[in-house]
């Protein structure tokens, strides 16, 4: 079986994980709580059931190209929102917290955006100004700014403990994987041309079904309780209180 | 060049989810480790330092301060997991319907951030110390911030249902 070939199995198997995960969506209500990140995935479902009868049904590749490309801007704007809605979630419980994550959240757009603009303007003038190579470098700064800001969202939550809940925590993973992948994708397919689009198609839709696995499986998944930890004995607890206590009020 | 970068960037994104991933299973169970704070104290003593540094030839003493640097910084690291894990347990309760209990929480939880947002200044400063040893820092605001949250975790703990006392004294 041809790497071509594989890359379409995947591909196919890819919606049948989007319908699964549209499924829970809705029977477990989850679009209520993250609309966004639900238009994000009945949009990725839509596209990729128009995109598969364009290009497997009727086999027109340049209808495929416009709508394949229209749709990733739809969706890469969505994912963009969801980006924000993982913010808003993460500092929905952390109100001391959340006007610092906001102005560092803004810096790190700028910084970004900036960073988007040198990879645009670094790439040969060739590469502008051709429709599909420029197509895919403005991919790759989207993804740039993309992947930047979850790495924002998990460095800044590490550095103040912040605790994930199960399900936001699967929506940002998923999106970051993809994201990330997607970033390698583009910009290497911009490095070198057409002669690696098999393996890099069969990584990013591969990458894709990983993360339309890891949604299903945390959004399907009941919210975990912390177990706290066993309390110390009473008797030796008080003995360090005490200690603790004289220390500080010496 | 710029190739190589984005590709870098992308595997350190990689690299963190992965790390994410190993953290988030790691602190699943709620730990609230004890502080020796008598030992914290001692070791930022400006005065043993200064009577270190008399005593001791100046290659020694920086050896010995690293040493002391390496130690206070596993104490600040654990103050700062300890103040993480209060954030997570108060989590729940700041959405009580009980007034003075979301009240409490939501103090706990600032207090918290703030040990929190301490705790990575004194890192970044005892780090800076570590590479330049003849620089003086003493975090020393970090301990009535630290008694002030067990103090408050005390009053949480009464405001609710479940005592939560025996937790306050653990911290």
């Amino acid at each position: 079986m041809g790497l071509h070939t594989l890359v379409n199995d995947i591909w196919t198997a890819g919606i049948v994980l989007q319908v699964i995960l549209a499924v829970v969506l809705l029977f477990r209500q989850t679009w209520r709580v993250f609309p966004i990140f639900a238009a994000y995935a009945f949009f990725n479902l839509f596209e990729a059931a128009i995109a598969y009868s364009i290009y497997s049904v009727y086999g027109n590749k340049l209808a495929y190209f416009y709508v394949y490309w229209a749709c990733e801007a739809i969706s890469t704007i969505l994912g963009f929102a969801v980006v924000y809605e993982v913010f808003g979630a993460l500092f929905s419980t952390h109100q001391a917290l959340r006007r610092l994550a906001t102005n560092v959240f803004r810096t790190a757009v700028v910084i970004l955006i900036i960073l988007g603009i040198v990879v645009i303007y670094a790439q040969p003038q060739a590469d502008r100004t051709a429709f599909g190579s420029a197509v895919m470098v403005v991919a790759e700064a989207t993804r740039i700014v993309e992947v930047g800001l979850l790495m924002f969202l998990f460095l800044f939550s590490t550095a103040f403990g912040l605790h994930w809940r199960g399900q936001i925590f699967g929506i940002a993973l998923g999106l970051g994987l993809f994201a990330a992948v997607d970033l390698v994708n583009v910009t290497l397919r911009s490095y070198f041309g057409n002669g690696a689009t098999d393996i890099l198609n069969f990584a990013r839709v591969a990458t894709f079904c990983l993360s339309v696995l890891m949604w299903t499986a945390y959004l399907a998944a009941p919210e975990r309780v912390g177990v706290s930890s066993e309390v110390p004995e009473r008797a030796q607890l008080e003995q360090w209180n005490q200690a603790v206590m004289e220390l500080i009020h010496r | 060049m710029i190739t190589v970068i984005v590709v870098a960037l992308a595997l350190c994104a990689v690299l963190l989810f992965y790390v994410a991933v190993r953290s988030r299973r790691k602190h699943a169970t709620l730990a609230i480790r004890p502080v020796d704070l008598k030992a914290f104290r001692t070791l930022m003593d400006r005065d043993d330092e200064l009577f270190l540094r008399a005593q001791l030839p100046r290659g020694k003493f920086f050896r010995l301060k690293r040493q002391r640097i390496r130690v206070t910084l596993g104490y600040v690291g654990r103050i700062a997991a300890n103040a993480s894990a209060v954030l997570r347990m108060t989590e729940a309760s700041r959405q009580s319907a009980a007034p003075e209990v979301a009240t409490a929480a939501a103090q706990v939880m600032e207090l918290a951030t703030q040990i929190r947002m301490q705790c990575l200044l004194a890192m970044g400063k005892l780090c800076f110390e570590y590479v330049v040893p003849s620089l003086q820092f003493t975090p020393a605001m970090l301990v009535p911030k630290y008694q002030s949250l067990r103090d408050n975790w005390s009053r949480l703990g009464q405001l609710q249902v479940q005592n939560r006392t025996p937790l306050a004294s653990a911290i």
